[in-house]
């Protein structure tokens, strides 16, 4: 995965780069916001960090320019404030998603996965979590490339949990996204599919976490 | 913050109440003497004039023969001539020498000397009773010496007259009076209306609108105290934005530095290293997110205390709201949700920060086992939010406290900055909503959080 962080602030900006490495990703930095509209260009990142906070011009028009020339490139925004303008200007201009600081290190990780996975979705037709893809055309999944028995509605909440990974996903709305539950539009018609889905994913590193009274959430990690 | 009530010294509305009417006392008795010293005499001088009629009908009774006067006054005349409704008539007719003709003999004693043709009027004290006396020199002795002719009456129409006189000028008086009196409540009520509407004004404002108040509609005499006020204003203004811009600087400059420490403490943690270094890092890395975590309450304080809660409000769903919140919480801790869609207008990244500080709060406190239950509902028209923990809960004599910035429960463990409720406390206020401490089910603590009603939807 290749990354251009744009931040001024050197020492965040190393700390930074030195933890997204360590994910194993390629990072470029920039203390600019002038000359990422042209780095976009050459190089195909995979995802663009960006701060708000820049000398000469700020990450909203950074990211305006960025735009502008067509680049389709995920966003992460970095914002020191949390005001609520801030966050909706950062939407507005075409960000993803952002982050305030101080964040921890695990959520930036977990969000600048979740952003690039969304996009390979968009692009490629291609899902990954972990060990798992699930490729959307053939309405398939693989763990490790091996490929992972899922029936057709398996398959349509495995998607949209993967898709919302690491976000709580409500019951109902689980519910209305699988067209055909036929007879059977009950809520317990979807625990039972999730629990049989929990023990698939499994061998993928992956648990879904039952939210009481609530709904479930996908995450990487070894089932509790 | 509560302000000490206001001993006015004095106040103007009874002041010139005061001025405007304690003159009338005095003023309205005495228009009421002129006016009745004024019509009294006329009413009194025709009295007299009637009296003189007499006098004059005696007079030409007189007869003069051979230098003899006499009064050829009959019987039925002298009956006529003392006929009244209302008084007692006396009369006395004598000679020029006041040997007595006719009449009463005790009104001629009081005689005045008389000159021919001279008339005088005057009171006097007849057999006890109080008379009107007209007294006239009747020309006899071919016209050089006069015979006294006196005619009296008692006081009878005189006191009537008097009595109505006097009557006419307090009835006249009065409606006027009672219409001064009423008009100068009126007036003075109207006169301070502005300034009541200035208070009013002034009262309904908040630190989030330090708007001057307007000055048209403002009267001339209050004029210089508005714009007093509205030179205080502008500098209260001025001092509020430049504490709000201190906040975001403060909020910038020290929230980069922490996220280096804490991306720099996590990253450690996970490189291979000698096997002392794991707790010293362990300890330093929680103290990185130790004051991150303050850093962040520090602000969220400050921005609950200055944000206006109307400014940006919008239609917020809670049940979104805990939803969004508790999303890092879920992996940590055992939650259990009981949410209804409940719509309430706020701030929804502020709301946010309450949810999270209550479930960390509830994690901190009750323990990593805890259970906890996130609840969103519509009580008897309110809008409610709750958190609630199966922990040890607090003690009741430690709840009100506890509120306070800093403070902690005795029992306390964790490593909370005691924020966390101070901050719960002023997010709920900036939304006109109220934040309780219960005892749970369990005997742990129930945090409810109830917002002032509104209407469904």
């Amino acid at each position: 995965m290749h990354i251009l962080l744009v931040e001024d602030d050197a020492p965040l900006a190393e700390s930074t780069s030195n933890a997204l490495r360590a994910q194993g990703w390629r990072v470029d930095h920039t203390a600019r916001g002038e000359p990422v509209a042209l780095s976009l260009q050459r190089d195909a990142y995979d995802l663009l960090i960006l701060d708000i906070g820049l000398q000469g011009i700020d990450g909203f028009e950074t990211l305006r320019r960025a735009r502008a020339q067509g680049s389709r490139v995920p966003v992460l925004m970095l914002t020191a404030r949390d005001a609520v303008e801030d966050r909706v200007r950062g939407l507005e201009a075409g960000a993803d998603d952002y982050l305030v600081k101080p964040f921890a290190l695990s959520e930036l990780v977990a969000r600048s996965r979740a952003l690039v996975r969304r996009s390979e979705a968009r692009l490629d037709d291609v899902l990954s979590l972990g060990r798992l893809r699930l490729d959307l055309r053939a309405l398939r999944g693989f763990v490790d490339g091996q490929p992972l028995g899922l029936s057709p509605r398996e398959f349509a909440l495995l998607q949209y949990l993967m898709l919302k990974a690491d976000k709580i996903v409500p019951r109902e709305q689980l519910v209305a996204m699988v067209p055909d539950w036929g007879a059977a539009t009950s809520g317990n018609a979807v625990d039972l599919q999730v629990s049989r889905l929990r023990g698939k994913v499994e061998r993928a590193g992956l648990r879904i976490r039952t939210v009481r009274g609530l709904g479930y959430l996908l995450e990487e990690g070894d089932p509790a | 913050m509560t302000t000490a009530p206001l001993r006015p010294a004095g106040s103007i509305r009874r002041r010139l109440l005061v001025w405007l009417l304690l003159p009338l006392l005095g003023l309205v008795p005495l228009a009421a003497g002129l006016m009745y010293v004024m019509t009294v005499r006329p009413a009194l001088d025709s009295l007299d004039r009637a009296l003189t009629g007499t006098a004059v009908a005696l007079s030409d009774l007189l007869v003069e023969r051979q230098g003899q006067v006499s009064l050829a006054l009959s019987a039925q005349t002298d009956k006529a001539l003392r006929t009244d409704l209302y008084d007692r008539v006396y009369f006395a007719v004598a000679a020029p020498d006041a040997r007595l003709l006719s009449g009463d003999a005790p009104l001629m004693t009081l005689r005045p000397p008389l000159q021919p043709r001279e008339w005088k009027f005057f009171d006097a004290v007849l057999g006890g009773q109080a008379v009107r006396v007209a007294a006239f020199g009747a020309p006899c002795g071919g016209g050089a010496q006069s015979c006294p002719v006196l005619v009296a009456e008692s006081l009878a129409k005189r006191r009537q007259a008097q009595s109505a006189v006097l009557a006419g000028a307090v009835l006249s008086l009065l409606p006027l009076a009672l219409a001064l009196v009423l008009l100068g409540a009126v007036a003075v009520g109207r006169g301070l209306l502005p300034l009541r509407r200035l208070g009013a004004d002034i009262e309904h404002r908040s630190l989030a609108n330090l708007q001057p108040v307007d000055t048209p509609g403002v009267p001339q005499e209050v004029a210089p105290l508005v714009l007093a006020l509205n030179r205080l204003l502008g500098r209260l203004d001025a001092a509020s934005a430049a504490q709000r811009a201190f906040v975001e600087n403060a909020a910038h400059q020290l929230r980069t530095p922490l996220t280096v420490l804490r991306t720099e403490s996590e990253l450690a943690l996970t490189d291979p290293h000698a096997a002392t270094l794991p707790a010293t890092l362990q300890r330093f890395h929680q103290g990185a997110e130790r004051a991150a975590r303050l850093a962040n309450q520090l602000l969220a304080l400050a921005r609950a205390g200055s944000e206006s809660p109307l400014a940006g409000a919008r239609r917020v769903d809670l049940r979104e709201v805990c939803i969004a919140a508790a999303e890092p919480w879920v992996k940590v801790h055992d939650i259990g949700f009981e949410l209804q869609s409940v719509m309430v207008t706020g701030h929804e990244l502020m709301l946010r920060e309450l949810v999270a500080n209550l479930l960390h709060n509830a994690g901190e406190y009750a323990g990593a086992a805890a259970a906890i239950t996130v609840r969103t509902a519509w009580r008897d028209g309110h809008a409610v939010l709750e958190v609630e923990d199966d922990g040890p809960g607090i003690p009741s004599a430690d709840r009100e406290r506890i509120w306070g910035r800093f403070e902690r429960g005795r029992e306390a463990r964790g490593s909370g900055s005691g924020l966390g409720l101070a901050i719960v406390r002023d997010i709920a206020r900036a939304h006109g909503a109220e934040a309780l401490l219960l005892e749970g089910r369990d005997g742990g603590l129930l945090v409810r959080v109830s917002f002032a009603a509104a209407a469904p939807g």
